[in-house]
C-alpha cells in the first residue's frame, strides 16, 4: 500500500499523469485510491494542439491501469520519510512472503 | 469529503432507492420538494408500538397446527401459502366478528376526525355480511412474498459512530421528507388498477355528465365493475380512501385501517372499490388530511351540494399534476375541516389562479371548446404520465428493504476492509500498512488536523445517507433490531476474520491450466508472483554471510549493512513512540514493571545498534574501518543524526574519536584534495561535500560541544598523529580542525579548563601549528579567483586566536600572497562581491589583531 499512501498525501497538489496513450494531462490531484485511479481537476492537456478533444475537459477520473507516468511535485515528496516507508514496505513483503 | 469528492452535500436523500428503502414514489416527490412536508410523528399512528412482538404463541392457530394436521416434517418446499390459506377462513370470520362487536374501535389517532365520523353511522345494517364477502378481493392480494417484511423496522438503519471511530459531527438530520415509515413498507402490487382506458373512460364520463353527477346517483361504472354490482356502484370516493388507507393492501397491517373502507364496502355492497394509482403518493400528497371526512358528512346527510365536489375532487386527485398544483397555491384548503367547509371557495380560488385546472364539472361547461379540448388533452396526458409511473413502478417492491440493507453490508465490509478499521489509525498494523501518509500528515499538520479524517469523512458521508433513516426516533429503544448495530459487528467480525485468516491468496482447480489469485481492494492481484524457495534463501544466507566477513569494503556488504542499520532505527524509533509514561511513584509496581521492561527492550535495540555500526571493528590491512566506510556513502551520512540521537554520551564520543582518528581516510578528506590548479572537484564529490557538512558535520558539532578540554585536546592530538597536510587540503578535514579548535577558544572563553589541561592543549597546539604551517599556503581551493574559500579563513582564524605572537607571525608569512592577492582581486569585482570577498580575509586579519582596511 506504500503507493496508495504516498499519493494520499499528494491529494490537492499538482501532477501530471502521462497516460499509456501518450497523452499528458496535468492537474489537481483530487483523489486515489487503492487501484491507483486518481481523479484530477482543472486539467489541462500539455499537447493541447494534438489533442484538441481533450480541451473541453476540466476533470478527469483515470484508471489506474492506464498510467504510465506520475509527475511528481518534487517538494511535496519528504525522500527521508519516503526511504523509510519504502524500508518498511519491504520488510512488510518480506515478512508477509514468509 | 467523499471518497471521490462527490458533492453528497447536494445528494437528493428522496431520490428513488438511495436512502429511502421503500418509498415507491419518492421520485416523484422529488418533482415538488417544496410544499407542505409531513412530519412522521404526525402520521405515525402508533400502532406499531402496541404489537406484540412476543405474541407468537398462537402462531399454530393462525398457520395450521404442523404437528397435528401435518406430520410429515416441514421440508424446504414447504407451501407457506396453502397452509396459510387453510386458515383464512377462520381469520376472516375472526374479523367479521370483530368489526361487528366492536362498532367504534380505536381510531388511527392523528386522523380521528375522519373514522371518527366514518363510524357515527351506529350499526352496519344487514347487507353487511352479504357485502362482506366481496371484501377479500381487496384484502387478500397475491402473495408477494415480501409479506413478512411489512412490519420490519427497516427503515432503522442507524449507525454507531464509534464504529467509525468518531462521534459524527452532523447528527444526520432526518428530513421529514426521507421518514420511510411515513409511507407503507410495500406496495400492494394486487390492488386493483384501471387501465388507462378505464381511466380516461372515467374522466370523458365525467366531463360529459356534469348535470347527472350533481343528483346524488354515483357516477357511470368504470369498465372493470362486474356487471352485477351495478346498483351499488361506489362512488369514486374510494380513489380517496385509497390514499387514505394506503397499507389496507397488508395482510398483516393492523386491522383497524380497514374498518373505513370496510364500512364503505358494506354500505355500498360492493367488492372492488375502484381504486386508481393506489400506491400510496409521496408525503406532498394530500394524503393525511382525510378525504374520508365528506365521505362520511356524505353519509350521514346526503346533501346534493356537497356531492358533486365530492365526486369532482376525485378525477382531480386522480391527476397528480392538478391535485399537487392545487395542493401547493392552497394549503390551506387541505387542512382537515377547512376542506368540506369551503369546498366552493376552494374551487374558485384555485380556478382563479390557475385557469386550466378544472375542479368542478360545472366551470368545464363554461369553457370554450378549445379550452375544453386543451383541458381533455391536459388530462390525458396526466393520466397517460400517471400510467407511465405506474408502468414502472411495477417493480418499486422488488428487492425488499432486507435485500437493501444486505447489499449495504456486504458494501460497508468492504469498505471497511479496503480503508481499513478507522479505529486501528495510529497502532502498529496501520502504520505499517500507510507509514508514509500517516506520518507525512503529521508532520504536515497545519494542512490536516489528523490523518483519520478523510477517511472518517468519507465513513461518515457514507453512513450520513443510512443514518437519515433514523426517521422519527420512535424506534429507538428498539435495541436488537438494529440493524446498522448487528451490521456493524457483522463488519467488525468479517474484519477481524479476514485478519486472522491465513492468506490463502491462490486456489488451484482440478484440471484448471492455471492458478486463480484472489484480489481485494487491499491486495490487489499480484501480477508477479515470484516465489522465492528456502532452498535458495538459505543457500544465500551462508554465503553472503561469507562475503561478509572476506571483502570488507565491498559496496554491496556496506550498504547491505547500512540497510541493517536503519532497520534497528526504525525499530528504536517505534519503540520510542511506544515508550510507557515514567512511574509517578514507587507504589505503581505495575508501571514500574512496564517501564523497566521498556528500557531493558530499548538498551537491547541499543546494544543491535551499535554492534551494526561495527565502531569496535578492527579493519583488515589497507582497509578503512568499516564505520568510516559507511559514511562515504549518502544513506549513511543521513544516517548519522538519527543515529546519534538514539546513542548515550560514550557512544558518541566514541564516534567522534573514531571520525577524527580516520579524518584522513574519510572519503570525503581523501578524494576532495584540492589542488592550486584544479578549479572544482567534480560534481558527486561536490555533493558529497555538501552532503556530509550538513548531514555528519551538524552532529559531530553537537557532539563536540559536549566534551571538554581534556577531550578536545585528545582530539587534536590524535588528529595529529594522521595525515594532517590532508586533512587540511581538504573542506571537510579543515571545518573539524576549525571546529576543534574554536571549541576550545570557547572553552576558553567561558573560563572552563583546568590548568594541566591547558597545559596540555598549548603543548598539543603547538605540535599541531608546526605540523600544519608547511601546508596552510596549499588549503585554498583554486586560485584566488575561486570565492568559495571561506572555510580557509575560518580554520586560519581559528588558528590565529590561539597562536601566539610569533606564531600569528608565521601565519601571515604563509597566507601573506593569498591576502595581498584577494586584496587586489576585490578592487575589480564588483562591490558586493569585494565586500564579501574582503569580510572573509578580515575574519583571520582581525583574529590576529589586524583589518585588511590596513593593507588598501
Amino acid at each position: 500500500m506504500l503507493f496508495f499512501s504516498f499519493f494520499k498525501t499528494l491529494i490537492d497538489h499538482e501532477v501530471t499523469v502521462e497516460l499509456k496513450n501518450d497523452i499528458q494531462i496535468r492537474g489537481v490531484l483530487k483523489s486515489v485510491d487503492q487501484y491507483l485511479n486518481i481523479k484530477l481537476d482543472n486539467i489541462q492537456v500539455l499537447e493541447e494542439i494534438k489533442y484538441p478533444h481533450m480541451s473541453a475537459v476540466k476533470n478527469v477520473f483515470i484508471r489506474g491501469s492506464v498510467v504510465r507516468y506520475v509527475h511528481l511535485p518534487a517538494n511535496a515528496v519528504d525522500v527521508p520519510l519516503l526511504e523509510d516507508a519504502t524500508r518498511r514496505e519491504a520488510a512488510n513483503q518480506a515478512g508477509k512472503g514468509k | 469529503m467523499s471518497f471521490f469528492g462527490f458533492d453528497t452535500s447536494r445528494h437528493n436523500p428522496a431520490a428513488a432507492g438511495f436512502s429511502q428503502a421503500h418509498n415507491p414514489f419518492a421520485g416523484l416527490s422529488n418533482r415538488e420538494d417544496e410544499g407542505d412536508a409531513l412530519e412522521f410523528d404526525q402520521t405515525y399512528d402508533g400502532l406499531g408500538d402496541q404489537l406484540e412482538e412476543t405474541g407468537d404463541a398462537f402462531n399454530d392457530d393462525t398457520f395450521g397446527d404442523t404437528a397435528g394436521l401435518d406430520t410429515r416434517p416441514v421440508g424446504k418446499d414447504f407451501d407457506f401459502f396453502n397452509s396459510t390459506a387453510k386458515v383464512a377462513n377462520a381469520i376472516e370470520e375472526e374479523h367479521v366478528r370483530f368489526t361487528r362487536q366492536q362498532p367504534a374501535p380505536r381510531a388511527p389517532q392523528p386522523m380521528p376526525q375522519a373514522p371518527a365520523h366514518a363510524f357515527q353511522q351506529p350499526s352496519i345494517p344487514g347487507p353487511s355480511s352479504y357485502g362482506y364477502y366481496p371484501q377479500p378481493a381487496v384484502h387478500k392480494p397475491a402473495r408477494t412474498g415480501y409479506e413478512k417484511y411489512g412490519n420490519e423496522p427497516v427503515a432503522d438503519l442507524q449507525v454507531d459512530a464509534s464504529l467509525w471511530g468518531v462521534a459524527p459531527k452532523k447528527q444526520p438530520q432526518p428530513a421529514p421528507a426521507a421518514s420511510p415509515a411515513a409511507v407503507p413498507a410495500s406496495t400492494a402490487p394486487s390492488r386493483k388498477v384501471l387501465s388507462l382506458e378505464e381511466v380516461e373512460a372515467q374522466m370523458r364520463a365525467q366531463a360529459k355528465k356534469p348535470t347527472q353527477q350533481a343528483t346524488p346517483s354515483p357516477a357511470p361504472p368504470p369498465a372493470a365493475i362486474p356487471a352485477g354490482s351495478q346498483a351499488h356502484v361506489p362512488p369514486p370516493m374510494h380513489y380517496d380512501q385509497a390514499y387514505q388507507f394506503p397499507q389496507h393492501g397488508q395482510p398483516q397491517g393492523p386491522p383497524q385501517t380497514d374498518y373505513a373502507q370496510k364500512d364503505q364496502a358494506v354500505a355500498h355492497g360492493h367488492g372492488h372499490p375502484v381504486t386508481i394509482l393506489q400506491r400510496p403518493l409521496s408525503k406532498q400528497a394530500p394524503s393525511p388530511q382525510p378525504p374520508v371526512q365528506p365521505a362520511a358528512h356524505q353519509r350521514q346527510q346526503p346533501s346534493v351540494s356537497m356531492q358533486p365536489t365530492q365526486i369532482l375532487q376525485n378525477p382531480n386527485r386522480l391527476s397528480g399534476d392538478a391535485a399537487r398544483l392545487g395542493m401547493r397555491q392552497h394549503p390551506a384548503p387541505t387542512m382537515p375541516g377547512n376542506y368540506p367547509a369551503h369546498p366552493v371557495h376552494k374551487q374558485q380560488g384555485s380556478f382563479s389562479r390557475q385557469p386550466q385546472i378544472i375542479t368542478h364539472p360545472s366551470q368545464l361547461a363554461q369553457l370554450s371548446e378549445e379550452e375544453k379540448a386543451a383541458y381533455l388533452e391536459q388530462e390525458a396526458k396526466r393520466a397517460k404520465r400517471n400510467h407511465k409511473i405506474f408502468l414502472m413502478s411495477r417493480d418499486n417492491g422488488i428487492m425488499t428493504p432486507q435485500d437493501k440493507s444486505f447489499v449495504t453490508r456486504i458494501q460497508l465490509q468492504q469498505l471497511v476492509a479496503a480503508t481499513g478499521n478507522p479505529n486501528e489509525h495510529g497502532t502498529d498494523e496501520s502504520l505499517a500498512e500507510d507509514f508514509y501518509y500517516q506520518v507525512h500528515s503529521q508532520i504536515q499538520g497545519s494542512q490536516r488536523q489528523n490523518p483519520n479524517q478523510p477517511l472518517n469523512n468519507f465513513a461518515q458521508t457514507y453512513l450520513f445517507q443510512t443514518g437519515s433513516r433514523q426517521g422519527g426516533m420512535r424506534r429507538q429503544h428498539r435495541g436488537p433490531e438494529n440493524h446498522m448495530q448487528r451490521m456493524e459487528q457483522q463488519v467488525q467480525r468479517a474484519v477481524e476474520a479476514a485478519k486472522n485468516k491465513p492468506k490463502n491468496k491462490q486456489l488451484v482447480i482440478e484440471g484448471s491450466l492455471g492458478k486463480i489469485s484472489f484480489s481485494n481492494a487491499k491486495t490487489p492481484k499480484p501480477l508477479l508472483n515470484i516465489k522465492r524457495t528456502d532452498n535458495t534463501g538459505e543457500a544465500h544466507g551462508p554465503s553472503s554471510a561469507q562475503k561478509h566477513v572476506a571483502h570488507d569494503g565491498d559496496r554491496k556488504t556496506d550498504l547491505r549493512s547500512i540497510e541493517r542499520i536503519y532497520t534497528t532505527l526504525m525499530q528504536m524509533e517505534d519503540h520510542d513512540r511506544n515508550m510507557p509514561p515514567p512511574p509517578t511513584n514507587d507504589a505503581d509496581t505495575e508501571a514500574i514493571q512496564t517501564f523497566v521492561t521498556w528500557n531493558s527492550e530499548a538498551q537491547i535495540l541499543n546494544n543491535q545498534l551499535w554492534e551494526s555500526l561495527r565502531v569496535h571493528d578492527h579493519p583488515d590491512n589497507g582497509h578503512v574501518h568499516p564505520f568510516i566506510a559507511l559514511l562515504s556513502y549518502t544513506k549513511g551520512m543521513k544516517a548519522m543524526q538519527r543515529i546519534s540521537r538514539h546513542l548515550t554520551h560514550e557512544q558518541r564520543t566514541t564516534i567522534f574519536t573514531l571520525i577524527v582518528v580516520n579524518l584522513d581516510s574519510l572519503e570525503v578528506v581523501r578524494n576532495a584534495q584540492v589542488t592550486p590548479e584544479a578549479m572544482q572537484l567534480n560534481a558527486a564529490m561536490r555533493e558529497n561535500v555538501e552532503l556530509f557538512s550538513v548531514a555528519v558535520m551538524a552532529t559531530l558539532f553537537n557532539i563536540l560541544n559536549e566534551l571538554d578540554l581534556d577531550l578536545v585536546a585528545g582530539m587534536l592530538g590524535l588528529v595529529c598523529t594522521r595525515n594532517v597536510d590532508v586533512i587540511s587540503k581538504s573542506r571537510i578535514g579543515a571545518s573539524m580542525l576549525t571546529m576543534i579548535l574554536s571549541r576550545a577558544e570557547i572553552i576558553k572563553h567561558g573560563g572552563g579548563g583546568s590548568e594541566p589541561a591547558w597545559r596540555s592543549w598549548d603543548m598539543t597546539h603547538t605540535r599541531f601549528f608546526d605540523l600544519i604551517e608547511p601546508s596552510l599556503p596549499h588549503t585554498f581551493p583554486g586560485p584566488v579567483t575561486a570565492s568559495d574559500d571561506i572555510y580557509v579563513w575560518q580554520l586560519l582564524a581559528a588558528l590565529g586566536i590561539g597562536a601566539s605572537p610569533d606564531q600569528q607571525q608565521r601565519l601571515v608569512l604563509a597566507v601573506k600572497d593569498r591576502v595581498m592577492d584577494t586584496v587586489a582581486l576585490s578592487k575589480t569585482l564588483p562591490q558586493d562581491l569585494a565586500a564579501q570577498r574582503l569580510q572573509n580575509v578580515n575574519l583571520f586579519m582581525r583574529s590576529i589583531g589586524l583589518d585588511v582596511e590596513l593593507l588598501q
